[in-house]
């Protein structure tokens, strides 16, 4: 066997693979700086750096193991928790998505508007010479001409061919585009601007119709503001992301722009009203679903293990049914519960012979909850408290027992105590798990009832995390930067409750 | 029979209970795909007609490209097994048994970085993955194969945790042995850690297996195409949006998905648990 991992066979066989994977990586190198991305570019060329040296020389050989784990670890997991970091230091929201650059072009080819009189002709688009252009229908001066960005030739209405409301279709040295070909080239028209007179332009509205429009805001590189030619007004950068009218800051020019404005998604979590009230109401919810959730499944599960605890008849077949909850994959069960709790048709409430709109009212909503979290939860806690109970020593419950205690008094003072001791990492793992249950959520409920009339960002059943992703990807708006922001407190949360518990469980004992 | 009532009648009372609490569920399921209304219903419990349309519905109907759906899960959450165990046991092998400079550091690192909720990361991977797709379409956003790099580099952190615990329990003399016999890192790493490792390999595989198939939010943001989902979001489909309540061919679907894998974490339920207890650091 040893010869795999010697000589010429395993040189030839590494240097193959390592080939490969760096003529993928060149390729995407190249592709990703030549889009302008500079981050991922870079990436990309360090991995193929670190790989090449690795696994070419002996630099390291603890490297050639975990290099491969490390590298998916960073791109994957730790630079989207900075890429977060990093927005929630950032007004990245609706219409605050792109760059400054890409902001500013975008302002500048929106910021036209139609002439006093709101002229508008009847056109055809088609190409001529090859470049785009429309055949123009002044109807109302009778007057026709060819329209490219660069030039304007008037046409005699001899040459063209008229339908019956006197709008021109065809003309010489023009081919008009065929309906098919409308949509692919709309991209190419309809930020075209076509020469009219003076300082006027004709802009595409729709197919068939042109606006005699002229440019209103201009750009100024300078001083990077934006000035109204006709009104005079100056827009400036407000450090948030916007073009804004220093004396009204809700006068906007949209789209804006991500912009860094700090601490100021974290502040607003305590400042602003619209979020810190959700925010509290949300956080209050979460700590108490998570409690529940633990003490119910607990609950169940260690009272099972308790009845299963002696040898008995059919066993075994109890115990399969019990853990089938925790084998079924849990998306299925969810959504199933959910059918379950179904106003009109839900088994349910065909059981319980009653009427209830389950996910209607925050109480039935929250109970649901509880109770399909305890279908999906309790088999765990079955399984690791049965295995908890063997871990007891027999003698300890014996003594007790010569003792003259009850069993009543045995559970409670010797079983009970050290069973928590034991399972105390386990707990609140489970805590850190169901603070974060997502799915349940978001499947079962999706966090409602939600009174959206009022605007409300939070649902009744909404934890801390379904109501980030509302933030994050709602269907009104959606605020990345707060999201981030959110996020990071979760994660501080968390993170603290886990290590709390990988404390007690000591795992960390021998790095100590 | 009293002392039998005494001793045995309350458990087999709580016992029988809860398994009526864990069955009802699905044996609704169970009806529901066998019933050509398509809806779930407790009409009553001992289902008046059977029939399989809904599963011929599955397998028929043009619209609904159930097998490709199942074929995508398995190949994406069997891929995500393979790989991840497989780079992360090279990782676990060098943290545990390989002395090198911030070896301390990156362990603790690694069980910060895991900490924290992969969905809380979701919107800058979704950002990170459409900037990816504008020079890179084939690993992007909406690509599988982007997903699994995703589900890859989540499963990381976890995975290098339970083999760790694991490759410490392996006593060094094996190794210190190998290495006076002349034995280099590489060596035994796959001549002795390998075949030792091979059936927490396996149980490790399955759990990431299992997670990766039920994973729902990051499969539902990315795949977008019909063709390119997951089971698990395909078949939501059918109960919410665009099917509306569709639960005949749901249920029908959900039980034939969920066999293979209630199947093997029964067969396979002793090491499934030992391995879920190991990592319980995670949950």
């Amino acid at each position: 066997m040893t010869w795999i991992f010697r000589g010429k066979v395993a040189f030839v066989l590494k240097l193959v693979i390592l080939l490969l994977l760096v003529s993928v990586l060149g390729t995407l190198t190249q592709s990703a700086i030549a889009q302008g991305e500079y981050f991922i570019g870079g990436f990309l060329a360090l991995t193929i750096l670190l790989l090449a040296i690795t696994y070419l020389t002996k630099v390291s050989i603890p490297l050639k193991f975990f290099l491969p784990g490390i590298l998916l670890l960073v791109a994957f997991v730790l630079s989207p928790i900075l890429y977060t970091v990093t927005m929630s230091g950032f007004n990245y929201k609706t219409g605050n998505q792109i760059s400054k650059e890409e902001a500013i072009l975008q302002v500048q080819n929106r910021g036209f508007e139609g002439d006093e009189n709101g002229t508008t002709f009847d056109i055809k688009i088609g190409r001529s010479n090859l470049q785009e252009a429309i055949l123009v229908s002044d109807i109302t001066n009778n007057s026709y001409f060819l329209s490219t960005v660069a030039d304007r030739v008037p046409l005699n209405p001899q040459d063209l061919t008229i339908n019956e409301y006197g709008v021109a279709t065809t003309a010489p040295n023009f081919a008009p585009l065929q309906d098919s070909e409308l949509a692919a080239a709309d991209k190419s028209f309809s930020l075209k601007r076509f020469k009219y007179q003076d300082e006027f332009f004709i802009a595409l509205e729709g197919y068939e119709v042109g606006i005699v429009s002229r440019q209103v805001l201009a750009y100024d590189a300078q001083s990077d503001q934006f000035k109204n030619i006709i009104s005079g007004a100056v827009y400036v950068d407000n450090g948030r992301g916007n073009y804004a009218l220093p004396d009204d800051p809700n006068s906007y020019l949209e789209p804006g722009w991500r912009a860094p404005i700090w601490f100021e998604n974290y502040t607003k979590l305590f400042t602003d009203e619209r979020v810190r009230g959700p925010l509290i109401t949300v956080f209050i919810w979460t700590i108490m679903f998570a409690s529940l959730s633990v003490l119910t499944t607990f609950a169940l599960g260690l009272l099972l293990a308790l009845a299963l605890n002696k040898p008995m008849r059919g066993r075994r077949i109890y115990r399969s049914i019990l853990v089938l909850p925790y084998a079924m994959p849990s998306i299925m069960s969810i959504l199933i519960w959910g059918g379950m709790f179904n106003t009109e048709f839900g088994a349910i409430n065909t059981l319980l012979g009653t009427d209830i709109a389950w996910f209607q009212s925050e109480l039935f909503a929250k109970t649901a909850i509880i109770v399909v979290n305890l279908w999906l939860g309790f088999p765990y806690f079955y399984l690791v408290s049965s295995g908890a109970l063997q871990a007891i020593p027999d003698e300890l419950l014996e003594a007790a027992a010569i003792d003259g205690a009850n069993p009543r008094q045995i559970f409670r003072q010797i079983t009970l105590p050290l069973l928590l001791r034991i399972l105390s990492p386990l707990l609140i793992a489970s805590f850190a798990f169901n603070f974060n249950n997502f799915n349940l959520i978001y499947l079962l409920t999706g966090g409602g009832p939600i009174n959206s009339l009022d605007g409300e960002l939070a649902g009744a059943t909404d934890i801390l995390i379904s109501f980030t992703y509302k933030i994050a990807f709602g269907s009104s708006v959606q605020d990345l930067g707060l999201a981030s922001a959110i996020s990071l407190v979760i994660f501080l949360i968390v993170a603290s409750i886990s290590l709390y518990g990988i404390r007690k469980s000591k795992v960390l004992e021998s790095f100590q | 029979m009293t002392r039998w009532l005494r001793n045995y009648a309350w458990r087999h009372a709580i016992i029988i209970a809860v398994c009526l609490f864990s069955l009802f569920p699905l044996y609704l399921v169970v009806i529901s795909s066998f019933n050509p209304n398509g809806s779930l219903q407790l009409s009553s419990f001992i289902p008046r007609e059977i029939s399989f349309d809904n599963y011929k519905l599955l397998f028929n109907d043009p619209t609904i490209p159930y097998l490709t759906w199942v074929k995508n899960s398995l190949v994406i959450a069997g891929s995500a097994a393979v790989l991840s165990v497989t780079i992360g046991s090279a990782s676990a092998f060098a943290f545990s048994r390989l002395y090198f400079k911030g070896r301390k550091t990156g362990i603790q690192l690694l069980l910060l970085v895991q900490m924290f909720p992969a969905i809380l990361a979701i919107s800058a991977v979704y950002v990170i993955m459409e900037r990816v797709y504008t020079f890179a379409p084939a690993i992007g956003l909406g690509s599988q194969a982007g997903l699994l790099l995703i589900y890859l580099g989540g499963a990381m952190g976890v995975n290098i945790w339970l083999l760790k615990g694991f490759v410490d329990s392996i006593p060094k003399d094996l190794d210190e042995a190998a290495k006076i016999d002349g034995a280099s890192a590489v060596q035994i790493y796959w001549l002795i850690f390998m075949p030792l490792a091979a059936p927490v390999l396996a149980v490790v595989a399955l759990l990431t297996f299992i997670g990766t198939f039920n994973e729902f939010i990051l499969a539902r943001l990315f795949l977008v195409e019909m063709e390119s989902r997951t089971v698990a979001v395909g078949l939501q489909q059918f109960i919410g949006g665009q099917y509306s309540e569709n639960w005949g061919p749901f249920a029908a679907g959900s039980i034939l998905a969920s066999i293979p894998i209630v199947t093997i974490f029964l067969s396979l339920q002793k090491y499934i648990v030992n391995g879920l207890t190991a990592g319980s650091v995670k949950g």
